[in-house]
């Protein structure tokens, strides 16, 4: 005998169930179920998860485990999975469920929740329709859903009545659906082990008599095993926002609710087996299953013409275009004759056709986009203008993006600027309809942190316990907390209840918390998109969200569009915009001169801040090592500063070779011709599978099957198998065992984290171009990179401390010439000045910037005028005043700031403000004291936070003695020195096995430090905490990088207080981007006693 | 006088602690740092630090939860110690006082003597204060908070004007706008012309100048003393008499219970002390279930205790005090509103008086599945009766420990013996499982997991029976009616 459970509430109905759909299926298996029903509470967002495992169970026993999709991280900049997570062991199961897609709709008008399982595809549909129906009424993450719309759209579903509580309301919509739907409708029988469960099921079985709608048992399983009540319960408390001990009667009073077995259930319904057996005959009348949904990607036809005609005349008309003279050489034509052929037989045309009129839509509008992605590597796309990385530059490779076997779509992701995306995501609901378009969801899932936090709060811990358990633990891995962190945070790991917290920190961390949408992927079909799966509204106005995500899409073979925004891009753009009024020469990405001497010149000399993707600390080190000289440098300089590469141990063999130090290691003619532009060094995906190609003997499909299935492999242990198949195959190949060895060890070594080629193509593209824009305009380029904050690595002030440096003038923010945006000057001498904006100061908007603009004129007076005729608000002014922005009209930043605080009202008094006829407030001259130096230096980073004037460090270096500005660092003998700068960058990559990495600035220059992991752990608070730090160590060289090796570490940010500012607060506070430590909670100066500010306002007598 | 560790001072006047020691406060479910010791401080610790963040500077850090309100009982206290040097003594916020020793400080040689006197006493009583004395209130002010000291009669700006502008009592907002401006100290402030400042921040800077420099007057309010609900009578000739002594009680009684009235209060206990001839004192407390003060409902309430008084030659004084009073506002009685209430109140208070107040508890409902924590016992007299009884499952009426009893197998025994009884199962309904609380740790729940019975025997008795399946057993924990 068998039983199949039809009522499952997985963690998709979130913060309810507490178990993976995964973990339910292959329990399921374990139990030897017949058939198992994925029921979330009106959602089908955990179905797609359940099949993917499924399907990944039924699969050959290749794989060992299966993984929980959801405690995956994927690198959204490089694709790559981090972090480690915990598979589920593969079941010893003789044969396995199978799957039932389902939904539990739970009414707004009546007590009874039904179990709707749709039984054909066509069902399905109206289960989605009436989904979406639901969801699109209510707001974000609800569904409104009554009676009478259950009445309406539940034809050709099995509807099982689940009574909540009592019984007596449930007879009549019972039978109400009973006679609606005829032969559809049951009663489900849960028991609820408290005693009465018998009496309960003789009720049930009375009442299915009754309403002539057969009982049927159901689980009503919440977790996949005993052992997460626990976890179920802490989930319930997050929902009520209570603690655990408030908890009483809502937590589960035992842990009954367990997915069971047939011998189980049958225990319990041990006089009512019909009901059991019933199960089974629910079970088989539904047969829909997921992988029955056909997608059909629109063909929008145009006058006539077949996708795959227009794809082949775009295809020609591109070759004329980006070969104009008619020299396109033999490969290209190869090249493209192939992939259409292969588009053709796979049937992707219409794909392409949609990437390219979005690309040409984004075009006409004047907005920068770039395509990557593995699709975007083929010459096609070249040719239709999505990518302008040319074939010549990379190398192709045809199987990686679509392979005939695989079945899976292309994937083509495009880049557009940051802050114009919205217009195009707009123009693809417009032009496909809200019916058909429609944005992947993400589902966000608990990370160490929101579960810290929130499991924290639960078990009672208070805030600032959770909060530093989360600081101070850098990136608490899934499996827990060291015992030695926490007891350094003063708590003692031995304690029950903080034993119990952690635990349930580690269990629930990869659970889902909520969905989100896409960052911007687009799923477009030719028919409605709501009966393929269910749409909700996005939190977002005007945006409607799937509720499935990225992976969902690709297990069930749908195509989506990835419309991703991309900061650089509007930089570019805004860049080119500078060229165009600046200089008048109009350029686009594929006009910038390629291969300038000049600009390699100066990316070898590490001079690269704003510079895309090679711009962090890491980059800027290996630049001088690796002195890119052509595009493919660039291109494996972006791919090899990675995590994988650099733990894969790829990067010392690679400079070795480049600086001519060692030879490369071909392996023999046919490897050497894979890996020759790299040296001998696999860096790509690509040729991770080429080699297991060309050297194996592997098919393409094996090749990328084993590409994906690598790292899961190393973590289970299971790699051998593989490993002998592999090195079998290359001796086959005439290679030697030790050739075989070393080069399977090569694909182990990154399988972890390899890039694809085609994305560092696309982003080398973008840091050529950003590159040779610093290079030749360095003050367009610096005006750009301001005016598309927030993106990149540094803040504003690193920015124009490096236009500073590179002989740009900036000028401060100015009533009388800045606008919202920085702007460019033309200075006597015919060079630019960058003029800094409105946009640099704290607290200004938009808006009032443009009002002050609008109402300039030939310029303001004073900064009454400004109020006059700007009309702003008197707050606005005093911003203005504090980030000293009435200086030419001959003011202080005091006396406008005194000026501006006399206007209090919010419009002017006709009669006091006419001088003339009116009685004009005339005031005595009053003199304030003059501010010095240290005090404008910290005035200017609390408004705008940079300064123009002096660098703090400049005024404080006489009263620390002993100091070696950073600037002589380069040339200065080897040996013990002590450097002192504010903090702009604190790091501690993963890769580097716990060392950190700051770089210190002064006025001179920056400095690079390095403190290996004992240091740190004697001067953790300081590393961490400090925003100007003294660091006293050993100087190192290579070439032109230079280190200090810390040996002390000594926080001098007190000192900043001697800049004779009360608000010494603003200097030298990081970036998040920059910044890896823990944010310490800022106190605000009035925590401290009135006797110490005393102290601070009274500057030491050295500044006056 | 400002007393900047008062609540941590307090504290360490009860406990003393070697070492650093801070006070913690819950805020907004962060444990931050209220209060601590010149220690602690040293070590970089300020206020309104999370604990956490102190632990973690300072691992050997000694901490204990505030307690405000006993702070400021204990300002309180400080107050009326205060009165010693002149009578018109204020509070100043939560942790400060201001005396007005105009005319008083003769009496302790002059100004400087009082304040060496004043910080001679506090230090010996481990208060650390900070002590300003100067013409007004607002320069004390000033001098106790930044300075500390003396300013000379007649020249506040001598002592005043090094200080900062925070020292003139102003808000957050306008002390750092004045900063900006550069105006930081009060010599500045005072230096720049008065009508501009008044259009740019208000009155409130020039007025807290003035207030501080003796050119706008600010009063003192000393505080009233606390009533004091207590009465005597002293007789003329001895009394030994019951019925007398009584009769003299409900004077009293009628005398508090009016005090008590025009105070909008209760008392909770009283005391009636009788002296006898012999210079004896014999003493007849009362402790009330509710705040009462009604003088014909406590009366009756004294009669047992008064009976036991040994009179031997009589009496001659008797004293009554209301030891503890509770706030008792007046309320609207209603014509329907039932007393009954008030007789359960009266009837805990006269069975207080013979076997103890704490002795007499009530049942209140608590929220678990675990049958022994579904409720809470209370003492009677300092709860409410609140909430109400809803057992979803069957309960029975006795609870008792689990007793155990021989049985095996999943199902309750047919046959059983049972404090001597032997008992045979004709009904068994069951199993209601329940699980352990496991965020607690519970040593009656170390079997794990029960599966409760409810059992009917054909002797007639119902039992609630449980079977532990992870360590087999069989038990009876209660019976129903």
């Amino acid at each position: 005998m068998s039983y199949a459970e039809l009522c499952v509430t997985t963690n998709f109905t979130f913060l309810t169930g507490a178990s993976h759909p995964e973990e339910m299926v292959t329990r399921a298996a374990e139990l030897g179920l017949e058939a198992i029903a994925i029921t979330d509470r009106n959602s089908l967002a955990g179905v797609v998860r359940a099949y993917a495992a499924l399907k990944a169970l039924r699969r050959e026993a290749d794989e060992a485990a299966i993984r929980i999709r959801s405690q995956h991280r994927i690198d959204p900049c490089s694709r790559q999975e981090v972090g480690q997570a915990a598979p589920i062991a593969r079941p010893e199961a003789p044969r396995l469920p199978r799957l039932i897609t389902g939904c539990r709709l739970v009414l707004r008008d009546s007590p009874v929740e039904w179990l709707a399982l749709p039984c054909e595809r066509a069902g399905y549909q109206r289960l989605t329709r009436l989904l979406t129906l639901g969801k699109r009424r209510a707001g974000k993450g609800e569904c409104h859903l009554d009676l009478a719309d259950l009445l309406e759209g539940c034809a050709g579903m099995i509807l099982v009545a689940l009574p909540q509580g009592r019984l007596s309301g449930v007879l009549g919509p019972l039978q109400k659906m009973q006679r609606r739907f005829p032969g559809h409708v049951f009663l489900g029988a849960a028991p609820r082990y408290d005693g009465s469960d018998q009496a309960y099921l003789r009720a049930c079985a009375r009442l299915a008599h009754r309403a002539s709608a057969p009982m049927v048992a159901v689980g009503d399983v919440l977790m996949h095993r005993a052992a997460r009540r626990q976890l179920a319960d802490v989930l319930t408390c997050m929902r009520e926002h209570i603690t655990i001990d408030e908890i009483g009667t809502r937590a589960l009073p035992n842990a009954e609710r367990r997915l069971k077995g047939h011998d189980d259930m049958a225990r319990v319904f041990h006089d009512h087996p019909a009901a059991l057996r019933r199960t089974l005959e629910i079970a088989a009348r539904c047969s829909f299953c997921l992988s029955e949904l056909s997608y059909e990607y629109p063909d929008e036809m145009s006058e006539g013409e077949t996708p795959q005609a227009r794809l082949e005349r775009l295809a020609r008309e591109g070759v004329t275009r980006r070969y104009p003279r008619g020299d396109a050489p033999e490969r290209v034509h190869a090249l493209l004759e192939k992939e259409l052929k292969l588009v053709a037989e796979l049937g992707f045309a219409a794909y392409f056709l949609t990437v390219h009129d979005i690309v040409c839509y984004a075009r006409s509008r004047g907005i920068l986009c770039q395509g990557r992605g593995s699709a975007a590597n083929s010459i096609l796309c070249y040719l239709l203008g999505i990518t302008d990385v040319g074939p010549d530059q990379i190398a192709m490779v045809v199987e990686r993006f679509i392979s005939k076997y695989r079945g899976e779509p292309p994937d083509i992701d495009v880049d557009f600027e940051h802050e114009r995306r919205e217009e195009v995501i707009q123009w693809i609901y417009e032009r496909y309809g809200r019916h058909r378009a429609g944005l992947c969801a993400t589902v966000i899932h608990f990370r160490s942190r929101a579960a810290i936090r929130e499991v924290g709060k639960v078990m009672g811990l208070s805030q600032d316990v959770t909060a530093n358990l989360s600081g101070q633990i850098w990136g608490m891995s899934n499996g827990g907390a060291e015992p030695e962190r926490i007891r350094e945070l003063g708590l003692d790991p031995e304690d029950r209840r903080l034993a119990q917290t952690i635990r349930l920190i580690g269990e629930i961390i990869g659970f889902p918390r909520h969905l989100s949408q896409h960052v911007g992927g687009f799923v477009i079909t030719r028919g409605r998109l709501d009966e393929l799966c269910a749409i909700e509204n996005a939190a977002m106005e005007d945006r409607t969200v799937i509720e499935w995500d990225k992976d969902d899409i690709d297990t069930l073979g749908i195509l989506k569009v990835d419309i991703l925004s991309l900061g650089m891009l509007t930089c570019i753009r805004k860049a080119f915009d500078l060229l165009e009024r600046h200089a008048s020469t109009r350029m686009t990405i594929d006009s910038v001169p390629q291969e300038d001497p000049a600009t390699y010149e100066m990316l070898q000399r590490a001079d690269a801040v704003g510079v895309f993707q090679v711009e962090s600390r890491a980059q800027m080190n290996f630049l001088p090592r690796m002195k890119p000289a052509t595009f493919y440098d660039l291109v494996i300089e972006v791919a090899i500063v990675r995590p994988g590469p650099i733990q894969g141990g790829m990067v010392q063999p690679y400079i070795r070779r480049r600086q001519g130090l060692e030879r490369p290691e071909p392996f023999g003619d046919a490897l050497e011709e894979v890996t020759r532009r790299t040296l001998g060094v696999p860096l790509f995906q690509e040729q991770a599978m080429q080699i297991a190609v060309v050297g194996a003997g592997f098919t393409a499909e094996e090749a990328d099957h084993l590409r994906r299935s690598l790292a899961s492999f190393r973590r289970m242990g299971t790699i051998g198998a593989f490993r002998d198949k592999f090195i079998a195959g290359m001796l086959g190949n005439g290679y030697s065992q030790e050739v075989a060895e070393r080069c399977f060890d090569q694909i182990e070594g990154f399988a972890d984290y390899g890039f694809p080629e085609s994305h560092a193509a696309a982003f080398a593209m973008l840091a050529y171009v950003s590159a040779w824009l610093k290079c030749h305009h360095p003050a367009i380029f610096a005006c750009a990179l301001l005016n598309a904050q927030p993106m990149g690595f540094y803040a504003p002030a690193q920015i124009v401390r490096d236009a500073r440096e590179h002989h740009v003038e900036v000028r401060p923010v100015c009533v009388n010439a800045s606008g919202w945006d920085n702007l460019l000057e033309r200075r006597a001498d015919g060079r630019l000045a960058l003029r800094l904006g409105f946009r640099q100061i704290k607290g200004l908007r938009e808006e009032d910037a443009g009002w002050i603009v609008a109402a300039r004129g030939n310029g303001y007076r004073d900064p009454e005028a400004v109020w006059l005729r700007a009309g702003v608000a008197p707050a606005v002014l005093a911003r203005l005043a504090e980030a000293d922005a009435f200086a030419d009209m001959g003011l202080t930043r005091r006396d406008a700031l005194w000026q501006v605080k006399a206007v209090r009202g919010q419009a002017p008094l006709p009669l006091f403000n006419d001088p003339i006829d009116g009685e004009a407030i005339r005031e005595p001259v009053v003199e304030l004291p003059a501010m010095h130096l240290g005090e404008e230096v910290v005035e200017d980073y609390v408004s705008t936070r940079l300064t123009l004037r002096a660098h703090p460090m400049e005024i404080l270096r006489p009263a620390i003695p002993d100091l070696m500005p950073h600037e002589r660092l380069a040339t200065t003998p080897l040996k013990q020195v002590s450097v002192c700068g504010l903090v702009i960058t604190r790091q501690r990559p993963g890769t580097s096995s716990g060392v950190i990495f700051l770089t210190l600035e002064d006025e001179t220059g920056v400095s690079n430090i390095v403190v290996w992991p004992r240091i740190y752990e004697q001067f953790r608070r300081v590393v961490m905490g400090g925003r100007l730090l003294r660091v006293r160590g050993y100087l190192q060289r290579e070439g032109i990088i230079v280190h200090v090796i810390a040996q002390q570490v000594e926080d001098l940010s007190p000192r900043l207080s001697e800049l004779g500012h009360p608000l010494d607060e603003a200097v030298g506070v990081t970036r998040p981007e920059t910044d890896d430590a823990p944010r310490p909670a800022r106190y605000p100066p009035r925590a401290r006693h009135p006797r110490e500010q005393a102290k601070r306002l009274f500057p030491s007598r050295d500044f006056h | 006088m400002w007393f900047p560790r008062l609540a941590s001072d307090r504290v360490l006047r009860a406990h003393p602690v070697d070492g650093p020691f801070a006070l913690t406060l819950k805020q907004n479910n962060a444990n931050r740092i209220y209060c601590l010791n010149a220690q602690a401080e040293r070590l970089g610790l300020h206020r309104g630090m999370s604990v956490s963040d102190a632990r973690a500077f300072c691992p050997d850090l000694q901490s204990r939860p505030a307690e405000p309100r006993s702070d400021m009982r204990f300002l309180h206290v400080l107050r009326r110690w205060a009165t010693r040097y002149c009578p018109w003594v204020g509070l100043e916020g939560d942790s400060g006082l201001v005396l007005d020793i105009t005319g008083a400080a003769h009496l302790f040689g002059g100004e400087a003597m009082m304040l060496s006197d004043m910080r001679q006493q506090l230090a010996r009583g481990g208060v650390s204060g900070r002590i300003g004395l100067a013409d007004t209130r607002g320069a004390a002010w000033a001098l106790a908070r930044h300075g500390e000291g003396l300013a000379a009669p007649g020249a506040p700006m001598e002592a005043l004007g090094a200080l900062p502008v925070t020292a003139l009592r102003l808000d957050e907002g306008t002390v750092t706008a004045l900063q900006r401006l550069g105006l930081r100290s009060i010599a500045e402030l005072e230096a720049t012309a008065r009508a501009p400042l008044a259009r740019r921040f208000g009155p409130e800077p020039l007025l807290r100048l003035d207030q501080a420099l003796g050119r706008q007057p600010e009063q003192i309010t000393p505080l009233a003393e606390p009533p004091h609900y207590g009465a005597r009578m002293t007789l003329p000739e001895p009394i030994g008499l019951q019925g007398d002594v009584m009769a003299g009680a409900a004077r009293l009684l009628e005398r508090i219970c009016d005090r008590l009235k025009a105070q909008e209060a209760g008392a909770r206990a009283l005391c009636l002390t009788l002296r006898r001839v012999d210079q004896e004192a014999q003493s007849v407390e009362l402790r009330l279930a509710r705040p009462l003060r009604d003088p014909a409902r406590i009366l009756p309430l004294f009669e047992r205790g008064v009976s036991k008084v040994e009179a031997g030659y009589g009496i001659d004084q008797m004293r009554l005090e209301a030891t503890r009073v509770e706030p008792l506002p007046v309320q609207q009685l209603s014509h329907v509103s039932t007393d009954s209430r008030a007789r359960l109140d009266d009837l805990v208070s006269r069975l207080g008086t013979r076997i103890g107040l704490e002795n007499i508890r009530r049942f209140l409902p608590a929220d678990s599945h675990i049958p022994e924590r579904g409720f809470i016992v209370a003492p009677a007299a300092y709860s409410r009766p609140e909430g109400s009884w809803v057992s979803l499952r069957p309960r029975p009426l006795r609870l008792f420990a689990p007793e155990p009893i021989a049985g095996s197998g999943p199902r309750p025994p047919q046959h059983f013996r049972w404090r001597r009884m032997r008992l045979v199962t004709a009904r068994a309904t069951g199993p209601e499982r329940i699980a352990p609380e496991w965020w607690l740790e519970d040593d009656n729940w170390r079997s794990g997991l029960r599966d409760y019975w409810h059992v009917e025997t054909r002797q007639g008795r119902r039992l609630w029976l449980f079977h532990t399946p992870q360590r087999p057993g069989w038990f009876v924990q209660g019976e129903f009616a």
